[in-house]
């Protein structure tokens, strides 16, 4: 975990001393030159010019089409020779720099401010996807506070012991995946995968989180109890709501809009169903090039397509036993979903089978 | 002050600084001069790193030392820890204490780099035959070893700088640098391999209705003894791995005894026997079926039987 090596602390040690010991205008360079560092050491040269590359496409405003190029590459299965550090959220950031530039949304962005954004370390791992006019804000505005450091040195060690304590602990139960061959332990199995996931990386985002916090930046939260959310809809409002926040501003959206261009437009629900079917697809092979991921994605597109239907005849309810009811249920179609999001396609069918007993 | 309580808890860790050698050097002697069995809990790696440095640092124990060093058939496969081949080896030859060292799935490599590295704490060494000569990577972040081997067994390495800083802060925060080791002394493995090893019992134990899984382990009933065939070692056959022959080197130059255990293999003896006498000698061990549970591992009783047949082997030897 890089988080928890030396040469990452000292750096960010480094990093943090000198944020607040230059003026103000300074600091943009210094979280630059530091994320540089962060950059050659971790990833090496070679990944740094890359990166250097896409944020010199990214300021000159090279079309988006060529951080997706980037982004597929970066994606391609056994591509070691990629080492992609970080490389999906960033060719995410530099989409949404693209695109808000186009729209006039970001308006003045000098290039260093870019390079601060592009190469913060703390984000740079595991997300989250942030966004660059609150990014900025947020560096201008720091302050050294000791509240800052402490609320941000006990979100760091949250974190850890999320990783470390429980997370890495379940990792060794979903290991049996290999040895399960009943209903009991393919559930097991698998509901400790979806523990585990999201202790995991939700644990990455603490991380993130708290280093930021310590420099007095917030980043945006990443995860909101996920597992608590009553249906599909609410479920992506919770789990990586950096991404799924990426998604609907820069996938979803767009295409609702493009497709009531067309002779679609008399059915929403239509419209509704292939936009979410796209972006999920989207969703699924961002997490990875594999049939696996677009399926496990389109698993979730269809869920919420179903659940778009679903709530144009049957209105919400807060009732208690009703939104109990709704967590189940949605807990019991994300779980299922994880399958094939951690074993391959072939494995999954058999832990499928396992999981409702038409397997031995 | 909430700055003042950061400062609080970093008082609080040096605190316990303090207190951590005594606590580390009690648990590893516990765990490596007792006489509880010695082997890796679930046959992972974790432990081992910690058991070399505990070997390097106390080149002597209050008994003569003995390593078994090989995969699955010496880990005890399928067997509990007190019947494996090593346990009950120690239990027949009396004052030696010996260290199962085995892992699954472990090549020649591997028991020539671990065999290396502890051949001045050990007095013997008790190697399977393994016909590959593979080492696992990680073993560079786990033993001392030459930059030589490095290369020859394309081992990972720690980033120098970052070796050179966990230096530094292991120097004045003593329990990171040694939580590794508390962790194998206390647990024979990582703090979370246990817990995942024995939640079942910690939850029953936490609930009052059961026995902490911490403790001596219950001595194992000992197999009918004299059932392995005579050790035989001038058989011939096919060629030692090129690890074992290096090992055999070392061992001769450190003056040990290594005992290359051929199970399977076959290899040619004769000529290694008398090259190597009295430092290292392959034995060719024959196991009848009725011993084995599969083609290769062994019963209790099985290894109760090489175990006899080993400590009889090395009585008729000794003068």
């Amino acid at each position: 975990m890089i988080f928890t090596e030396l040469r990452f602390i000292l750096l960010f040690a480094l990093c943090w001393i000198t944020f607040f010991a230059v003026p103000r205008r300074w600091r943009n360079a210094t979280l630059a030159a530091f994320g540089i560092a962060f950059y050659a050491i971790f990833a090496g040269p070679a990944v740094l010019g890359i990166v250097l590359l896409l944020t010199l496409a990214a300021y000159v405003r090279a079309p988006a089409l060529l951080f997706v190029i980037a982004l597929i590459v970066a994606k391609i299965p056994n591509a070691s020779w990629v080492v992609p550090l970080g490389l999906s959220y960033l060719t995410f950031e530099l989409i949404h720099i693209v695109v808000e530039r186009r729209r006039g949304r970001i308006a003045e962005m000098s290039f260093t401010a870019l390079l601060a954004f592009v190469f913060f370390a703390p984000a740079r791992i595991a997300g989250p996807i942030k966004r660059f006019p609150q990014f900025r804000d947020a560096v201008a505005e720091a302050e050294l506070s000791g509240d800052d450091v402490y609320a941000g040195v006990l979100r760091i060690l949250l974190g850890l012991a999320k990783k470390f304590l429980l997370a890495d602990i379940l990792a060794l139960t979903v290991a049996e995946s290999q040895y399960a061959s009943s209903m009991r332990q393919a559930w097991m199995v698998v509901l400790a995968f979806g523990l585990q996931l999201f202790l995991d990386f939700s644990a990455y985002s603490d991380i993130a989180i708290g280093f930021a916090r310590t420099l007095g930046i917030r980043l945006p939260e990443n995860f909101n109890w996920p597992y608590l959310a009553s249906n599909i809809r609410e479920f992506w409002e919770r789990w990586h709501i950096t991404l799924s926040q990426w998604v609907r501003d820069y996938v979803f959206t767009p295409l609702g809009r493009a497709l009531f261009g067309t002779r679609l437009r008399p059915y929403p629900s239509a419209i509704a169903t292939i936009s979410y079917l796209v972006t999920f697809a989207i969703v699924g092979a961002w997490h990875g090039l594999e049939p696996r991921f677009v399926l496990w994605g389109l698993y979730h597109g269809v869920l919420l397509a179903i659940f778009n239907l679903w709530r144009r005849y049957v209105p919400s309810s807060d009732s208690v036993p009703r939104r109990a009811l709704g967590i189940v249920v949605t807990f019991f179609f994300v779980t299922i979903g994880w399958v094939p999001f951690f074993l391959p396609l072939e494995k999954a069918a058999h832990m499928w089978a396992l999981m409702f007993g038409l397997a031995h | 002050m909430k700055v003042r309580r950061l400062l609080f808890a970093i008082l609080w860790l040096a605190l316990i600084d303090l207190f951590i050698p005594p606590v580390l050097q009690r648990a590893e002697y516990a765990r490596y001069e007792t006489g509880a069995v010695y082997r890796f809990e679930n046959s992972d790696l974790f432990a081992l790193g910690p058991m070399v440095r505990y070997l390097r640092e106390h080149p002597r124990g209050p008994r003569r030392r003995t390593i078994f060093l090989g995969n699955s058939v010496v880990f005890g496969y399928g067997l509990e820890t007190r019947d494996a081949l090593p346990a009950q080896f120690e239990r027949l030859a009396g004052d030696t204490r010996v260290f199962n060292a085995a892992v699954n799935g472990s090549e020649s490599g591997d028991s020539y780099l671990v065999g290396k590295a502890v051949i001045d704490s050990v007095d013997t060494l008790y190697v399977q035959l393994i016909p590959r000569d593979g080492a696992r990577p990680i073993l560079g972040t786990l033993l001392p070893v030459d930059d030589a081997d490095a290369r020859r067994f394309a081992l990972d390495h720690t980033d120098p700088v970052e070796a050179k800083l966990q230096s530094l802060l292991g120097r004045v925060w003593r329990l990171y640098a040694v939580n590794d080791r508390l962790q194998a002394a206390l647990f024979g493995t990582s703090a979370r391999q246990y817990l995942y090893l024995h939640k079942r019992e910690l939850l029953l134990a936490a609930l009052g209705r059961g026995r902490h899984p911490v403790g001596g382990q219950a001595p194992s009933p000992v197999g009918p003894e004299g059932q392995a065939r005579r050790l035989s070692p001038h058989r011939e056959g096919s060629a030692l791995p090129r690890t074992l022959l290096d090992l055999a080197d070392v061992a001769k130059t450190h003056r040990k005894r290594l005992v290359i255990l051929d199970f399977q293999q076959r290899v040619a003896a004769a000529d290694f026997n008398a090259q190597y006498a009295p430092y290292a000698e392959i034995v060719t061990i024959d196991v009848p079926q009725a011993l084995r549970v599969d083609t290769q591992h062994l019963t209790p009783a099985g290894a109760n039987a090489v175990a006899a047949a080993l400590v009889a082997h090395e009585r008729e030897r000794a003068p």
